[in-house]
């Protein structure tokens, strides 16, 4: 009787897999396929005629930004002529703000010996350097703020021991202009930021260095969890003339509520990305993450040249390369002055 | 061929490595969870606490294997207060594992000086697989053997104190707290014992974690309860014919399995986000199949 149990456990076992590879076999390679059209018919004959990269792709959780930066980090390898089912191919894995699973993820690219991991976000980067860093796998990092903090690199501009990348910074310069421009008699600018997010602080210390230049004070209201941000937008709307948003998790998740207090105080919100200005901020003049991995996949191309990955120094994304969104019924709501300059170049929605 | 090998084999050995720094946590879910029948929710909080002391002071420079008895403690400190509100406030079992949960995400942040993430992977910085020891083996095993190491001597001293009266205790007052105190022993310390025996483990095993990957993050804990649990359950159900294993080895094989099929779930070649739901209906597969061998002796969860 046991035995017949258990026989029956492993029928079902084998079942359930067996449903889910043929369930999402399909789905997977769709997956992968994205932007790449022709890849079926081409890759049989470029397999022989070449080297074929095995790249691993380790992004830390689904947001929209740092699919972005997959999205820009696979176009900017094929920019540089390695495309994806010709001589590159991608193992994609993403761990879903999972600690535990990254570390997996991470192990698992070091046990497979890929030509070279792509890490997109801190975490991602820091679980994979540590356990890749003796299989002389290099390692290019994307969207990590801080790669100093997270010793990675010795300094800006250096690469460490087989690891180099491009960290983002927020146009804070560009986004100040915008502000400036669209409301020129505001001179208070408000920012809602999480506690314990250290990347907060420095974007806050950067508005701090930067503001005065427009004449504009900035003035901060700090919360530890959800739960605070009603009261904290409220008691900030009360002050200031506009607030902005770094791209603190906490706040970008929970935009509605800022956004409701903000308008009740007739105080308009700017993002910090596009996606909160589809979601409702006035506009933003912030970091085009295509483009952050663009310049990644430019510099994964040259490590896969071979071009020493020591000499190729850890970078910033190029501040020029911003996105400036209007969303125009918010706009026209608040009164604000859109220049000629900004409403040329600028990306409406809705 | 060759390359298909040894791939197979480092893949083995990663499994091997991170099943067993995970296998503390399990042995710590199995006596809250299995020995005292406790669903303790502390541990996502006492897993990253046992990581964040260890990162703090390892970048001061202290032993990193001073560091583990001194997680162990910490870990045990907690454990000994989720004890202390369940048994002395009498708040129930989940809500007080809840409560300490979130007063250590605080604390951990506290330890940690308020940044959600620190690394330690400069050189200078001694981890246990970096020290004397690592020297002595090839470099290539030694991560893995340092950390069989570390668990085999956990699980020999675990087991030791399994013999002891107090582990005897800890076995009786779980299956039948009557009995505990026909005895004239108080049940509510021995709970608070086994509560605070399990979190030094699971802490113990956030200490390994975090000089395994060079880094605390605040985020760590999330999901250890799933992980650990998992891990004794897989091991109790797949080993249960096995009589001359111990409880306690058959949890770590459990843990083992368990990184054994997150291995072959990410080799499948799925979508990474169907990860979570492949794991999921594991753990429900091991839970029907174990409510069906083990039917009477746990009917809740």
């Amino acid at each position: 009787m046991k035995f017949f149990k258990k026989s029956r456990f492993f029928a079902a076992a084998a079942l359930t897999l067996t449903l889910a590879l043929g369930g999402c076999g399909g789905s997977g390679n769709q997956d992968q396929d994205a932007g790449n059209q022709n890849q079926a018919q081409t890759q049989d004959q470029d397999q022989e005629a070449g080297k074929v990269y095995k790249i691993g792709i380790s992004q830390f959780a689904e947001h929209a930004s740092l699919d972005n930066c997959r999205e820009g980090f696979i176009q900017g390898l094929a920019e540089a002529g390695f495309v994806e089912g010709e001589n590159v191919e991608f193992d994609y894995q993403n761990s879903a703000a999972d600690m535990s699973l990254s570390t997996t993820i991470a192990q698992q690219f070091v046990d497979k010996g890929y030509d070279l991991v792509c890490a997109i976000a801190t975490p991602a980067a820091t679980n994979f350097y540590a356990l890749g860093k003796d299989a002389g796998i290099p390692l290019v990092y994307c969207a990590v703020s801080d790669p100093v903090v997270a010793q990675l690199v010795p300094e800006m501009g250096k690469a460490g021991e087989g690891v180099t990348g491009v960290s983002d910074i927020i146009p804070v310069e560009k986004q100040l202009q915008l502000i400036h421009s669209m409301f020129p008699e505001a001179t208070k600018l408000g920012i809602l930021y999480s506690t314990n997010e250290p990347n907060s602080e420095t974007q806050i210390a950067l508005y701090e260095e930067k503001a005065p230049a427009y004449g504009i004070e900035i003035v901060t209201e700090g919360v530890a969890d959800a739960t605070y941000i009603p009261m904290a937008a409220e008691t900030l709307a009360a002050k200031v003339d506009a607030i902005t948003n770094l791209t603190d998790n906490l706040i970008v998740e929970n935009l509605p509520v800022v956004l409701e207090k903000a308008t009740a105080a007739n105080v308009p919100v700017f993002g910090s990305e596009e996606e909160q200005v589809k979601n409702g901020c006035i506009a933003s003049e912030g970091l085009d993450y295509i483009a952050l991995g663009k310049q990644t996949g430019a510099m994964a191309a040259k490590v896969l040249s071979g071009e020493d990955i020591s000499t190729i120094g850890s970078e910033y994304v190029d501040p020029e390369q911003s996105k400036l969104t209007i969303n125009k019924a918010v706009a026209e709501s608040f009164g604000a002055v859109i220049t000629d300059e900004y409403a040329a170049r600028a990306e409406y929605t809705e | 061929m060759p390359n298909i090998l040894n791939t197979a084999l480092n893949m083995s050995q990663s499994v091997l490595e991170q099943g067993l720094i995970y296998a503390l946590l399990a042995l710590g879910l199995y006596v809250s969870y299995s020995v005292l029948n406790f669903p303790d929710l502390s541990v996502d909080g006492t897993f990253p606490l046992g990581s964040a002391v260890t990162a703090v002071l390892i970048a001061r420079g202290v032993n990193p294997w001073l560091c583990l008895p001194i997680s162990f403690l910490c870990g045990a400190a907690a454990g000994m207060i989720t004890g202390v509100i369940h048994v002395k406030f009498r708040v129930t079992n989940l809500l007080s594992g809840i409560l300490m949960m979130t007063a250590l995400y605080s604390v951990n942040l506290i330890i940690s000086n308020g940044s959600s993430s620190l690394f330690i992977m400069s050189p200078a910085m001694g981890k246990i697989f970096t020290g004397r020891l690592a020297g002595v083996f090839p470099p290539v095993v030694s991560k893995l053997l340092i950390i069989l190491i570390c668990v085999a001597a956990v699980k020999l001293l675990f087991d030791l104190f399994m013999k002891t009266k107090c582990g005897m205790m800890l076995m009786v007052c779980g299956a039948n707290e009557q009995m505990v105190k026909s005895l004239s022993v108080d049940s509510g310390k021995i709970k608070m014992l086994g509560l605070a025996l399990a979190n030094g483990l699971v802490a113990l095993s956030g200490c390994l974690m975090c000089q395994y990957k060079y880094s605390f993050n605040v985020g760590d804990g999330t999901g250890s309860m799933v992980i650990g649990l998992a891990s004794v359950i897989i091991g109790m159900t797949v080993l249960h014919k096995v009589k001359f294993l111990k409880n306690t080895t058959k949890v770590i094989f459990g843990s083992v399995i368990y990184y054994a099929c997150i291995k072959i779930a990410l080799n499948l070649g799925l979508p990474p986000h169907f990860l979570k739901l492949i794991i999921a209906a594991l753990f429900l597969l091991m839970l029907i199949f174990n409510n069906k061998i083990l039917k009477g002796v746990k009917e809740d969860a």
